[in-house]
């Protein structure tokens, strides 16, 4: 998995690429999210577009990082989940849990709201 | 050994989770030559490397020095997986259910939950010096 981030009106967009299974992953998402928290930025989209599949190392970093987000009163949602993402998001009922957006601008923007 | 190992059906890994890919592209070389569809090989690679990340880790403990053998074979208008490891194998019914409400939140404990909800049986065999995991999925 390659992760590249950006900004927008004051969201850190995470962009995580390939597929997310397990090993070298789980610490680039988790590094780069202290690293938002480390200089305060606290609104986070994780925009899924180019993950191809995670399986549960990938479902359990979306967790640690929204778990960590909130308990530093900030919020993380998600942006163009796929439909295979969604698939494991509700069999594993984590539909519930997460915020998803159908695009990046939508997640950004609820963030106003 | 300290790199995977293909012989014919088989890839063989070390306890390593940087294999995880290999493993992966293994997997879905072979469905990709046998025409399946896209979707159903998303299922079965995310269900082996759910398995072969647990055979690392609570099979054979994150020893390099144990291995994780996998077997992908086609009979009867299904496909059929094997993951093995060196391990003592565990009993599947102790697992906690990740969906009861006060697992949601937990970062692991999904795996084996979401290999049942996607492929079509998972059994589980002792086998020589280890233990084995065999998942189908029809075709």
């Amino acid at each position: 998995m390659k992760l590249s981030s950006r900004e927008q009106d004051g969201v850190v967009i995470l962009e995580p690429k390939g597929k997310i299974m397990g090993g070298p992953d789980a610490s680039l998402l988790n590094d780069k999210l202290h690293d938002c928290l480390d200089t305060d930025k606290k609104k986070v989209v994780i925009n899924l577009a180019g993950v191809e599949w995670m399986n549960s190392t990938g479902l359990g970093i979306l967790i640690s990082s929204f778990t960590t987000l909130r308990n530093n009163d900030g919020e993380l949602k998600l942006a163009n989940v796929t439909d295979k993402i969604n698939s494991l998001l509700v069999i594993t009922k984590l539909v519930h849990v997460f915020e998803a957006y159908d695009s990046v601008d939508d997640a950004v923007s609820s963030f106003k709201s | 050994m300290n790199k995977p190992i293909i012989t014919g059906d088989t890839i063989t890994i070390p306890s390593d989770q940087d294999f995880l890919a290999d493993v992966d592209m293994f997997i879905e070389g072979v469905l990709r030559g046998w025409n399946i569809d896209e979707s159903v090989i998303a299922d079965i690679a995310i269900s082996v490397s759910e398995l072969v990340n647990n055979a690392i880790c609570h099979g054979n403990k994150l020893d390099v020095s144990k291995k994780v053998k996998v077997r992908i074979n086609k009979e009867n208008g299904a496909v059929i997986i094997r993951i093995g490891d060196q391990g003592h194998g565990f009993n599947p019914t102790e697992v906690a259910n990740p969906v009861d409400d006060e697992n949601l939140l937990k970062e692991v404990g999904r795996g084996i939950f979401i290999v049942k909800s996607l492929m079509d049986s998972v059994e589980y065999e002792s086998v020589d010096n280890g233990s084995e995991v065999i998942i189908k999925k029809a075709i």
